[in-house]
């Protein structure tokens, strides 16, 4: 039994030293551009908590979000201060735990909210999800998403750098064998905006595959509900108003099949919130703001000129819908 | 709980530790302690449920002692089918009351008259199926008398719970198994080591090589009419993998885990996908299902005894009962059709016994005819997969006409380069190791630097592939 479980230590302690390796080599990058104030949600988190009581209206939603809403139109268009919190592969229950967060330095007056299947799947990023709630200024907050949000796999990949950094791990054992050029990191922010000038290529296009669906991802109905409901009282009980946006997707390939899932499940779950304005992007005034898919990077960010449109259609709901 | 959770990570150490703390010379105790280990282990899931388990001990516990005091045989076969009535009373209330009801209520429509009778909801039982199975062995083997009735009833319970085959088997039979809990267990080094390396194997099959090839095999099975014929066949390809990394990674798990507590139980997989034909599948795909239906079924039924017509019956009725213990759903009963079709020509020209040995025994490679063998059997084996996993038969149907007709010579839609390596790296792995209990069993012979790195290997890759947590598909069986 000793020899037994010397060797389990041992295996114990291999396991950590790798993890160890694992952290130094992924949370490095990221405590490197934290010290030399580059990195994304630092800036974003930063600009939140320093300049209290600024903004007017929060945008909140996946990287989907951050390409599309642009708070320099957004600003100008509707005279108040706008500030875009969309973070990488955010997810609904880090939507809510990052608006409890925000409420805590902000007063907005509207909050808006992607509405996206994706949002509410079983398939978490937590590196992402961590990396953002590691700037939250609560304990408490910061807790409750690990394990409210999450449950044990949260705890799991909190705990475990070898599980949390499993698909950046994966990429860089492809990205040996790849032949695609590194993408350079995106530099070009303007308040949690990214301003992204790529145009998709005809290539990309004829590879696009069918949007989200409730065949293809595995979209968590009860998690979605919980979760904005919490998002709804809370905004209610603050006397925010709470918008509900479906971010729009390049026309060709919403229109490869006629699944319109999440855009009825979206428009029949709003429905039966009396104050939440729920609006789809893709079929929003389509005579006054139509999408081509020159407006997106690729198969689902819209680009710097779709962020343009996007804005725009942001502009016309706020100021139509005041209230 | 899931064999791959947090919990059972922190449940299995704390009872391994009070296992071994009890001490090998205190039989009882450490039988008490796998009976409430293996409640909680199942309370987890559904606390509810374990008075199904606890009634289900307590009438064989009671038919195997009746039966041993009884010498009149009409009365010993009255003890029989109380514990048969019992047993698949649970299983045909739980598993397939709904599915009668919706039958019966399908058949006066087809034939224009109208029923209505309400189907109840009814939760399923994790793991009913394997219980049953356990608990009726042991009535027969003492109806038998094959089996002496034990009279140590937490014994009889530690048995009937044990918690690493509770819920997804392998099916133990009393005669295996229960003897083992009324003797003393040894702490053994080199067999705990090796329990170890076996769980270590069934978790790199379950998580890296199921788990991952369930994405792709749901994603095209869902959207099959999207798909091209080649997507198709990969997506049967993949659904072939996820099931078998998924059930054989499940009894590489159990098995490796009744190691660590002294126990050994019957290997439930032995490299289903080289075999060369479909009677060798199955021999060596889920064994101890297989062998339970022949020895409680097939032998009964007079099996291959008789003349042509008894060989066909009894070949189809083990099949199809077979596919239907899977579930309540025509598919599974299409499978098992399937199945016999396939076996019946071997049957019938009396060539089912021809591959017993392994295949390329002592050598690196088969030959052309082994390979092409192989090849056949693992692909009428992806058509019948197709009717187990589609969600209904017309489904299957059009699935499997969609595979030849639609471009079926053209590059897939879906090609993950990375689950298809990750594949191969297994296959590779399992082909190698194929003369062993399990693939990994024989790195013992490798140079201890080797044999540390390649298990730390293992380790990495099944945290950086752990794909989308995955309930093992055989609870719902």
């Amino acid at each position: 039994m000793k020899k037994f479980l010397k060797h389990i230590a041992y295996g114990f302690f291999f396991f950590i030293l790798v993890n160890l390796i694992i952290l130094l080599k992924y949370e490095y990058p990221a405590y490197k551009a934290i010290k030399n104030r580059t990195h994304k949600n630092y800036l974003k988190w930063n600009s939140i908590q320093k300049n209290t009581n600024t903004y007017d209206l929060i945008i909140l939603g996946s990287s989907r979000v951050y390409t599309g809403f642009n708070p320099r139109v957004i600003d100008s268009g509707l005279n108040l201060k706008s500030f875009n919190m969309g973070t990488s592969a955010q997810d609904i229950a880090e939507s809510y735990h990052s608006l409890v967060e925000i409420l805590e330095f902000q007063k907005p007056k509207y909050v808006a909210l992607e509405a996206y299947l994706e949002l509410s799947d079983d398939v978490h990023d937590y590196y992402q999800i961590f990396s953002n709630a590691s700037f939250f200024k609560s304990s408490k907050n910061k807790f409750d998403l690990v394990i409210n949000g999450y449950g044990n796999n949260g705890v799991a990949n909190y705990c475990i750098p070898l599980m949390k950094f499993n698909n950046y791990m994966k990429q860089d054992v492809i990205s040996i064998f790849s032949t695609k050029p590194k993408k350079t990191p995106e530099t070009n922010w303007y308040k949690g905006f990214l301003k992204d000038t790529v145009i998709i290529t005809q290539k990309q296009i004829k590879t696009f595959k069918p949007i989200a669906n409730f065949s293809n991802t595995s979209f968590n109905k009860e998690r979605f509900k919980t979760y904005f409901n919490k998002i709804y009282e809370l905004t209610k009980a603050k006397g925010i108003k709470l918008i509900a946006l479906r971010t729009p997707y390049p026309p060709t390939r919403l229109n490869l099949n006629n699944n319109n899932d999440e855009g009825n499940f979206y428009k029949n779950y709003m429905s039966t919130y009396k104050d939440v304005e729920y609006f789809d992007l893709n079929t929003y005034k389509t005579k006054d703001f139509k999408f081509k898919d020159e407006d997106f990077s690729d198969y689902h960010h819209a680009n710097y000129w779709g962020a343009q449109k996007i804005s725009q259609q942001l502009i016309d709901i706020i100021k139509t819908n005041p209230k | 709980m899931l064999f791959n959770s947090l919990e059972f990570f922190i449940f299995l150490p704390i009872v391994f530790a009070l296992y071994w703390a009890i001490g090998s010379k205190r039989i009882n105790q450490q039988n008490l302690l796998i009976a409430i280990a293996s409640y909680v282990f199942y309370g987890w899931w559904d606390w509810r449920f374990l008075f199904l388990i606890l009634f289900s001990s307590l009438v064989d516990y009671t038919v195997g002692l009746k039966l041993n005091s009884q010498e009149k045989p009409s009365k010993r076969k009255t003890y029989l089918w109380i514990s048969i009535c019992v047993n698949l009373g649970f299983l045909g209330f739980f598993k397939y009351y709904n599915f009668f009801i919706d039958s019966l209520v399908d058949s006066f429509t087809f034939f224009g008259g109208e029923l209505s009778v309400n189907t109840l909801n009814i939760i399923l039982p994790v793991g009913i199926s394997f219980y049953t199975f356990q608990t009726l062995s042991y009535t027969i083997d003492v109806y038998n008398k094959k089996l002496e009735p034990t009279k140590d009833f937490l014994g009889f319970m530690a048995f009937v719970s044990f918690f690493p085959q509770l819920v997804a088997g392998p099916i133990e039979r009393a005669t295996n198994l229960l003897p083992q809990f009324h003797k003393k267990r040894e702490f053994i080094y080199v067999q705990a080591v090796d329990g170890l390396r076996q769980v270590l194997w069934g978790l790199f099959k379950k998580v890296v090589i199921a788990d991952n090839c369930a994405q792709h095999a749901n994603a095209i099975f869902n959207n099959y009419e999207d798909y091209s014929g080649s997507t198709l066949l990969l997506g049967a390809f993949f659904f072939a993998f996820q099931i078998y990394g998924d059930f054989s990674g499940y009894s590489d798990i159990a098995i490796g885990i009744s190691r660590l507590f002294g126990f050994n139980l019957k290997r439930n997989f032995a490299f289903p996908y080289f075999s060369r034909d479909i009677a060798e599948f199955w021999r060596r795909w889920h064994i101890s299902l297989s062998t339970w239906f022949r020895d409680y079924l097939y032998i009964p039924l007079g099996g291959s005894r008789g003349g042509i017509k008894m060989k066909i019956r009894n070949t189809f009725i083990i099949f199809i009962v077979s596919g239907f213990w899977h579930g309540a759903n025509w598919t599974f009963v299409v499978w098992g059709a399937l199945n016999a079709l396939y076996f019946l020509p071997l049957l019938l020209l009396n060539k089912n016994r021809v591959n017993t040995n392994l295949v390329a025994e002592g050598k690196y490679l088969p030959t052309l005819k082994e390979l092409s063998q192989m090849t056949i059997t693992f692909f009428i084996t992806l058509i019948a997969w197709v009717f187990f996993r589609a969600d209904n038969v017309t489904v299957a149907f059009s699935y499997t006409i969609n595979i030849f007709t639609s471009k079926l010579f053209t590059i897939p839609e879906i090609f993950p380069f990375t689950i298809i390596g990750l594949l191969s790296l297994f296959v590779f792995i399992e082909w190698l190791g194929r003369s062993g209990e399990y693939a990994i069993e024989k790195i013992d012979v490798m140079k201890k630097p080797i044999r540390w790195s390649f298990y730390m290997l293992l380790i990495i890759i099944i945290f950086m592939f752990t794909g989308e947590q995955q309930e093992f598909i055989y609870f719902q069986f």
